[in-house]
């Protein structure tokens, strides 16, 4: 077997106690593991394509806005509230690919031998899962100067001026709270089909069915945006995006519920889970 | 060398792995035989901090395998080839282990190589490879890091004869540069050919360990395959030797060892044409080990 590179070769010394020299050995750098895990999220077919078509989706909500909307709501911050909102239902599941990959295509077997410190891991696939939303974000906000050129030429007036709140509230905040949602529901289910229902049940169901109680009870109404986290982060794009103290403490109370503890949980059991 | 230490793991009130100790060395392939649901996986998991051990412990070259940074420059793994995302290709799940580990791409070229995976089948996505490519590809990604010591669950399983010879090759050369290899399997006869030492586990205990020779050396009674030109003559001077004699394919199966049969048939001038130990001997020695453990009663154990 001269086929046999350096491959089997063990390093010298090694051999006559059995012991391993770790002296010259250094831990793989989190810049490397992050780097891997922002190449797992894109080298599959489902991950790429999902990626593209969430863009390709973005560019097609903003043609048909162009054409659809009133001639006074076509500003640049128009398009970039109507981008933020459809990247914000589908970025959470990238996100969840990202985590639940590695028990449901099972992966994380080797993931996990190649870095048993597992809590490195978790950072890496957090750096990872920032990195590409903040990326597609951008493409986004790209995206959205086409869907305002083509309003621009359909007769609409150049209007490029993005109000602050709306780009740091309705765009960055919201989005970022969703990649959160995203991590926080795929660690604590670690199914990537359980966890794409799981956010849908979240993000689409639990909203109407709190609207529905809201609608028969008035009190149910008042307390709703305490308790659920999707009504409570509606000022962050209606309105001046601009929530007051009070819907600040509504983001917080149900973001601690719906976002912290379930993340908090997800993480820990991450970190115990026996990969199969 | 991994040396393994009264490791215990339960689930619940299961106890998988039950005060399971030994060594393997360098320079040596130890073969981890035993049924399945034996505890040869868990055992492997525990060492690679897959799973947390209830009690005892695994160190690897002296240090648990959570201290070795950068573990896969020094531990070669292989628990499961079919565990890898399915829409990867080949190429693409060697090329994220040596990026993780810091390895040039050329090192991934020398491991598909190695592991005979050519250009075509290493883009293959991982879906529509065959089990014993999975096999390869695993043990490819195993050795990518240059590793002093493989930790192998079954890899022999779905390779054809012909990989499961070019394995032994392969663990023999790495074995005799001086790595320590450490593989499991369910089949006797796969870890006869290439280990050197066998572990033999049941129920989540070891029953035997030692080289083939020492675990054979407590087996007594021998037998022999023999075949001669005249197998009628051989049975009749056999038999009034005392010697157990049965028909078995084209000769005869002796109770007796290989010496004794030559010495007869040179007394009474029958030609042999084939005289050899039945290795019936290390299979028996397996079954009755485990035999309380097997799934199946076997026929003859049962009467």
């Amino acid at each position: 077997m001269s086929a046999i590179p350096h491959a089997a070769a063990p390093h010298a010394g090694t051999a006559d106690l059995g012991t391993i020299d770790l002296s010259s050995s250094d831990a793989v750098p989190m810049s490397r593991l992050a780097r891997v895990e922002l190449r797992k999220a894109l080298d599959t077919r489902a991950g790429r394509w999902f990626t593209i078509a969430i863009l390709v989706l973005v560019l097609a909500v903003q043609v048909i806005y162009a054409f659809a909307a009133p001639e006074d709501a076509l500003a640049y911050g128009d398009f970039l509230g109507v981008a933020g909102g459809v990247l914000g239902y589908f970025m959470p599941i990238l996100i969840i690919m990202l985590v639940t990959s590695e028990a449901s295509q099972r992966n994380g077997l080797v993931t996990f031998t190649l870095e048993p410190r597992r809590s490195r891991v978790v950072v890496a696939k957090f750096l990872a899962g920032f990195a590409l939303a903040i990326a597609v974000m951008v493409l986004a906000a790209l995206i959205a100067v086409v869907g305002t050129l083509i309003g621009i030429a359909t007769g609409a007036e150049a209007q490029w001026s993005v109000d602050g709140n709306l780009l740091f509230n309705g765009f960055v905040l919201a989005n970022v709270i969703g990649v959160l949602i995203g991590f926080a529901i795929a660690t604590l289910l670690m199914n990537t089909p359980a966890a794409i229902v799981g956010y849908f049940v979240y993000s689409l169901i639990l909203p109407i069915a709190v609207g529905i109680l809201g609608s028969l009870s008035s009190g149910f109404a008042d307390v709703a945006p305490w308790i659920e986290f999707n009504t409570a982060q509606t000022p962050l794009f209606m309105g001046d995006y601009t929530p007051t103290g009070e819907e600040w403490a509504q983001i917080a109370t149900s973001g601690l519920i719906w976002l912290v503890l379930p993340l908090a949980l997800g993480i820990a059991r991450l970190m115990r889970i026996e990969f199969k | 060398m991994i040396r393994v230490t009264a490791l215990t793991k339960s689930y619940g009130h299961f106890t998988a792995v039950d005060d399971v100790s030994f060594e393997a060395r360098p320079g040596r392939v130890t073969g981890f035989l035993g049924p399945n649901g034996a505890g040869k996986t868990t055992t492997m998991r525990v060492m690679v901090g897959l799973t947390t051990a209830t009690s005892g412990e695994v160190t690897i070259g002296g240090h648990h395998y959570r201290d070795i940074p950068n573990p896969g420059r020094h531990v070669g793994v292989l628990l499961d080839a079919s565990a890898q995302h399915a829409g990867r290709t080949g190429r693409e799940i060697l090329s994220l282990g040596a990026e993780t580990m810091g390895l040039p791409s050329s090192r991934v070229d020398e491991m598909l190589e190695l592991v005979s995976l050519d250009a075509r089948e290493s883009k293959r996505r991982l879906r529509n490879y065959s089990l014993g490519m999975k096999q390869r590809l695993g043990i490819a990604h195993a050795l990518l890091g240059d590793p002093s010591v493989l930790i192998l669950d079954e890899p022999a399983n779905g390779l054809d004869p012909a990989g499961i010879r070019w394995m032994r090759g392969l663990l023999k050369g790495y074995a005799d540069r001086g790595g320590t290899v450490l593989l499991s399997s369910h089949l006797l006869n796969e870890v006869e050919l290439i280990a050197d030492e066998m572990v033999l586990i049941g129920h989540g205990r070891i029953v035997a360990q030692g080289t083939k020779e020492e675990l054979l050396a407590g087996a007594d009674h021998r037998s022999t395959h023999a075949t001669s030109l005249d197998n009628a003559q051989l049975a009749r001077v056999l038999t009034e030797r005392g010697h157990a004699v049965v028909a078995a394919g084209q000769g005869l199966r002796v109770e007796a060892a290989p010496v004794e049969i030559g010495r007869a048939a040179a007394e009474h001038s029958i030609v042999l044409t084939d005289l050899r130990a039945a290795e019936g001997g290390l299979e028996d020695l397996f079954l009755s080990l485990t035999s309380d453990t097997q799934r199946d009663v076997l026929e003859g154990a049962a009467s």
